[in-house]
């Protein structure tokens, strides 16, 4: 139930871990946890309410803590939400580059990575909510945000340019309209609550992103590969 | 509310209203300017790239024009939550025909992405916003050729796509 307090077993890894129990735990640990918590509950609460109708009230109740405490580790609603937006963004950074980091090419990097953003949302709604849906509606400082984390992808994607011949010559905004694209195809599935769809998308965003590099017979071939694989 | 001596009932109804006329805005602006759209891609007969690009431009023109409501619906989103997100759909699905009659003119349009109209025209609208996050709503004729390219690029190829979206721009005057 959405204004529920929380259980350990409801803070998604991605936003730290939660510490076993409060017996002879320091006042650190209580301090982490008790963020985890708010940072857990920012992302229920937003999957439930919106940012706008989130409130202070409500986050501290699902998370089990006090006013008093939410003020300790945020100055504002918005501070709270820019830190579960940073910490899920570090999270899923760290997911993309470890399936990239195995792959013999660029090509190859670019799906797996997709392939783990994609599966990570999927399992994860309320944090793909959280990350994708809600900021551009929420306040002009985390739509600010937000664009900074999606446009930190673009030298990933401008690898591209060097597999092929003056790659120099592509539009130098190239990069920028393939992020758009593919937050465009991604947050409609989340903003329509369907996420187990969002795996599916994968050979349409392979071809999509691949297609200014390698050309539309390279892209088309290799994304059919990324659906059978 | 209790300094400003307003009832509940008051202030709730002039706080929706806030709302609704807000929408009202920016849905009399989005009506509007698929109504310039129309009739400059219909003024005379064009081939489809053609259509696209002033299609595209008139697009970008009516949000420089419109640069204040545009502005508000940054500034503004927070007011109106999910309502902002279904008129961005509704802009994105009125693009979506025009783009896809490309697929007629490419030998293999048929083998192209179902979502790939989507996924353009989610391109050529993230462009426009961002320049509006950023308050830079005067770019948006720069970034012009280049988000045309990337379309007609999608239906026709590298090559003819650079050509067109470059004769487009240089038979445009100069932004101001």
């Amino acid at each position: 139930m959405a204004d529920e307090p929380l259980t350990r077993a409801d803070v998604p890894a991605q936003l730290g871990p939660l510490p076993g129990g409060h017996h002879g735990l320091s006042r650190e640990q209580i301090l982490e946890s008790q963020r985890e918590r708010l940072l857990a509950a920012m992302a229920r609460e937003v999957a439930v309410h919106g940012y706008r109708a989130t409130t202070i009230t409500g986050l501290v109740k699902v998370a089990a803590v006090s006013t008093r405490d939410f003020y300790e580790h945020f100055e504002s609603k918005e501070e709270c939400f820019l830190a579960a937006f940073e910490a899920i963004r570090d999270y899923v950074e760290g997911l993309v580059v470890e399936a990239a980091v195995e792959q013999p090419d660029w090509a190859r990097e670019v799906i797996a990575a997709v392939r783990a953003a994609l599966a990570f949302f999927a399992a994860e709604p309320d944090i793909a909510r959280l990350c994708l849906v809600e900021p551009v509606s929420a306040t002009p400082r985390i739509a600010v945000r937000f664009r900074e984390a999606v446009l930190a992808c673009i030298p990933a994607l401008s690898r591209g340019r060097g597999e092929m011949e003056d790659g120099d010559l592509l539009p130098s905004s190239t990069e920028d309209s393939l992020i758009g694209g593919i937050v465009s195809l991604v947050t409609r599935s989340i903003a329509a609550d369907e996420t187990e769809t969002l795996p599916a998308l994968l050979p349409d965003l392979v071809d999509f992103i691949l297609t200014p590099y390698l050309g539309t017979e390279t892209a088309a071939r290799i994304a059919a590969q990324a659906a059978a694989g | 509310m209790k300094r400003a001596h307003v009832s509940y009932k008051t202030f709730y109804k002039h706080f929706s209203n806030k709302e609704e006329c807000f929408i009202a805005l920016f849905d009399r602006a989005l009506a509007r300017t698929e109504e310039r759209v129309r009739e400059e891609v219909e003024a005379s007969p064009r081939p489809w790239a053609e259509q696209v690009a002033v299609a595209l431009r008139t697009v970008f023109e009516m949000i420089v024009e419109g640069r204040l409501v545009a502005r508000a619906v940054v500034v503004e989103a927070p007011t109106v939550g999910p309502a902002m997100r279904e008129r961005y759909e509704a802009a994105i699905e009125a693009l979506v025909p025009l783009f896809a009659a490309g697929r007629e003119l490419n030998p293999r349009g048929h083998e192209l992405p179902a979502t790939i109209e989507h996924t353009l025209a989610g391109s050529v609208f993230w462009s426009a916003y961002q320049r509006l996050v950023v308050g830079e709503v005067e770019r948006l004729p720069e970034i012009l050729p280049e988000v045309t390219e990337l379309v007609l690029r999608t239906y026709l190829g590298q090559e003819e796509a650079r050509r067109i979206a470059r004769d487009q721009s240089a038979r445009q005057p100069a932004a101001a």
